[in-house]
């Protein structure tokens, strides 16, 4: 390292200390300058390009037109008091007003109130998931659900998509951290797909095997996943013959498989239950 | 006489009732452990007057409007009760019990020692720095020829990392969050390293100059270094708490010293060893490596929990 | 290190930019920096975004120490270059953030890691602190290029031998050898392709002994 040698100091005067501290100061400053300009600038479009890309997988997986109304909830826990809280406000939403409905822990209705979008959440709140209902003529037309599960390495971040009647539309990984080549392959289409068309009661019941997919099916997925014109027909015929078998893992990721499908379980089981309680008062938001 | 044993009497009663009450209040959870696949094992401070399955409501920490049904309550002994569920859990995981008799809340996690092994475990050995983050090589080959220089820098390197992650945890969570100023993360990041390097050089050169003269060169390669920066980033991507930042940086650290050493062993055998000419030098320290990564890709199942 | 220190005229433009691309490549040939290299190539498209951001950052550290090298004190010069890498960085870091979120969601915490890179703080050492303002440009393009290149190269490889594709569109069925997309097979690439670059070089100086030697010396 030819930068850091370490060399005998000559002592430093008083005007040169003074220089050297004004060229630090001068450095820094200008540096937070530049940084909090680039800061202002790209802010914007750092939040703008987020969401973009969350709204685009909602409509992809739900098949919605581009002019589809999403509702987003979010479900916070009150700590200490038992309650949860519902917020529901329209995708993006920077104005207008958010329904916010209050639950036991029991599942007993505990309040129900109009708050303005642009009031924040309380800071003692506890976030605990999201929600998104895709809404045609008043009543849903699907769901998006988040949900997580712990991974082989990290934990795996999902988005479940369902019918109104609970089966499942899509899914797909949002977040991983697993090795590229193993683990990570629970993202391919082709993995992904095979929950598509069971019923939340199938799911519930669902295994996984680690038996080599049949040829036949895992084309069908792919062709599926890839929006070819005869995927869905594929599709559908042959899950008559997959619906009572379980999911096939990744070779060599065993583990993720499980856990990614103990992770839609959970989701679709548990979005169920909430929605049983929360749709009779989210009618007027649809 | 008897007036004087009436009043003992007396006293004697209520002092019973009053011990004994106040061990039907002090019903405690004494400790809580969840078994896998599916069980909980709970020890408590004196017998409980129901064990029915209602009795008890376990949720998951992210779900707690969710009760995960229970599907058989086992009483050891008097205090220890075993409820085994309907859904498998997960060691790892945070869960709330519940009771309705006595009215009692217990959070079930893991003993804070055993997480604090396992994000060390997992940092030395499943996301080893150097074997599977690919971080800080310039170094790792650069020093990796000699195990007694391995050794010293192995050592150095984790005293600084140590330090330098918690001085960037404070600056984090106490000054660039609560003020948004997470774009300076990097500057502030970079500047702390700088300083500590720094600071510590000059009260090793100052305390002691024999030891400054061994170790001092290392000190000043640790600045240009990326894993000493990738620590304060992790923990500040995770927003991990004061003692998960610490574990992070011992097990870094470690698993740092652990690659410097292995590797330096490994390259002083290979000085004898013939290798094709244009391999010689830095492209077999890689493929060596690769070896390393690959043995270490083994531990990747390891769960400290399972 | 053996980084040629650039005191006198400097050369033309375009042997200053070949220079960072064959005779002083970072990765291969001066191993610095190598920390990205094995971790963000398993596909050509990480490569790609995280050799722009280097690119990015060397180009523009060099210019403005170039351009501030009057007002920087040689005392602190080292803490100033690193004020000054961090500032670039940081601003690369939020613009990829903002304008390529998928990508940057992969590579994030190595283009951060981009400041600790010993190769932008070395270059400005060696050349931006003591040249005008045009030579250091081709310079930094040039060490920038050849960062960017070689990650290229090493994402190909890898991308092509471990998932069977080029830039995410699929070329050969199936994974002719996932090997290389693993971990461990980032350091098996490096160790083929710099034995490659060595092998080159010693056919091109018709077997003079010196460059497998040279490669040796390096490594900080």
């Amino acid at each position: 390292m030819s930068l850091n040698v370490i060399q005998p100091k000559p002592r430093l005067s008083g005007r040169e200390l003074v220089r050297i501290v004004l060229s630090m100061s001068v450095a820094c400053l200008a540096g937070a300058a530049v940084l909090g300009l680039v800061y202002l600038g790209t802010d914007r479009y750092r939040r703008a390009s987020a969401e973009a890309a969350e709204r685009g997988a909602i409509h992809d997986m739900l098949g919605l037109e581009a002019d589809a109304r999403l509702l987003e909830v979010r479900q916070y826990l009150v700590p200490g008091a038992r309650r949860v809280v519902y917020r529901a406000a329209p995708l993006g939403a920077t104005s207008g007003t958010a329904h916010e409905v209050t639950f036991t822990l029991d599942g007993a209705l505990a309040g129900e109130r109009d708050v303005p979008v642009a009031v924040p959440v309380g800071k003692e709140l506890t976030p605990l998931g999201r929600m998104f209902v895709a809404a045609r003529a008043g009543q849903p037309a699907g769901f998006v659900v988040q949900g997580e599960t712990r991974g082989y390495k990290a934990t795996i971040r999902l988005f479940v998509a369902m019918k109104p009647d609970f089966e499942i539309v899509d899914m797909r990984v949002i977040e991983l951290q697993d090795d590229p080549g193993l683990g990570a392959e629970v993202a391919q289409p082709w993995f992904r797909e095979q929950y598509v068309g069971r019923t939340a009661e199938e799911i519930a019941r669902l295994d996984v095997t680690r038996d080599p997919m049949p040829e036949d099916w895992k084309q069908a997925l792919v062709a599926l996943a890839r929006r070819a014109p005869d995927g869905p027909a594929r599709h559908r015929d042959l899950l008559q013959r997959e619906r009572t078998r379980p999911i096939y893992a990744v070779t060599g990721a065993t583990i993720s498989s499980r856990a990614v499908t103990e992770g839609v379980r959970k989701t679709v089981d548990h979005f169920r239950r909430r929605w049983w309680l929360l749709a009779p008062h989210l009618e007027g938001s649809l | 006489m008897s007036r004087a044993r009436a009043w003992l009497t007396a006293a004697l009663a209520a002092l019973s009732l009053a011990a004994g009450t106040a061990r039907a209040a002090e019903v405690r959870v004494l400790s809580a452990r969840v078994v896998a696949p599916s069980e909980l094992r709970l020890r408590f401070s004196a017998p409980l007057p129901r064990a029915d399955a209602e009795n008890f409501r376990l949720t998951h920490a992210q779900a707690p409007d969710i009760p995960i049904p229970v599907s058989r309550v086992r009483l050891a002994d008097g205090n220890r009760v075993v409820l085994t569920f309907e859904q498998r859990l997960m060691p790892a995981e945070h869960y709330r019990l519940e009771l309705a008799d006595p009215p009692l809340a217990h959070d079930v996690r893991p003993a804070a020692w055993a997480l604090l092994l396992s994000v060390m475990i997992a940092a030395a050995f499943i996301n080893n720095f150097v074997f599977t983050r690919y971080l800080g090589l310039c170094i790792f080959f650069g020093v990796s020829k000699k195990r007694d220089t391995a050794i010293g820098m192995g050592i150095v390197f984790t005293l600084v990392m140590i330090f330098t992650a918690m001085v960037s945890w404070s600056l984090d969570t106490f000054v660039l969050r609560p003020l948004q100023l997470g774009f300076f993360q990097i500057l502030v990041f970079i500047g702390v390293v700088a300083s500590v390097v720094q600071f510590l050089d000059t009260m090793l050169r100052k305390t002691h100059p024999v030891l400054h003269r061994k170790w001092g060169i290392y000190l000043m390669l640790i600045t240009t270094n990326c894993i000493i920066l990738a620590v304060p980033l992790l923990n500040a991507q995770a927003s991990n708490g004061p003692l998960d930042s610490l574990a992070l940086a011992i097990g870094s650290g470690a698993g740092f010293a652990l690659a410097l050493f292995l590797m330096s062993c490994a390259r002083e055998r290979l000085e004898y060893a013939r290798v094709p000419q244009p391999f010689q030098g830095l492209p077999i320290a890689f493929a060596l490596a690769g070896l390393f990564a690959l043995a270490f890709m083994g531990f990747s199942g390891l769960d400290f929990f399972r | 290190m053996s980084t040629v220190i650039h005191p006198g005229p400097a050369p033309g433009a375009r042997q200053l930019i070949l220079n960072g691309i064959f005779a002083e490549n970072p990765v291969f040939r001066l191993a610095l920096s190598l920390c990205p290299a094995v971790a963000v190539t398993t596909t050509v498209l990480n490569g790609l975004l995280l050799g722009v951001a280097v690119l990015f950052v060397q180009v523009l550290s060099s210019v403005t120490v170039t351009l501030a090298k009057r007002l920087i004190h040689p005392r602190v010069r080292i803490p100033v270059y690193t004020v000054i890498i961090a500032v670039w960085v940081s601003a690369i870091d939020m613009s990829l953030a903002a304008f390529a979120p998928a990508l940057y969601a992969q590579v994030g915490l190595y283009v951060k890691l981009i400041v600790a890179f010993a190769i932008i703080i070395s270059r400005l050492e060696v050349f931006a602190s003591r040249q005008p303002l045009v030579p250091t440009f081709f310079d930094g393009l040039g060490m920038g290029l050849g960062f960017l290149l070689a990650l290229l190269m090493i994402g190909a490889f890898r991308e092509l031998l471990g998932s069977g594709s080029f830039a995410g569109i699929p070329l050969v069925p199936g994974k002719p050898l996932l090997f290389f997309a693993l971990p461990a097979g980032g350091f098996f690439s490096i160790a083929l392709l710099m034995a490659l670059f060595n092998w080159i070089e010693r056919r091109n100086q018709g077997g003079r002994a010196g460059p497998a030697k040279s490669a040796g010396g390096h490594g900080v």
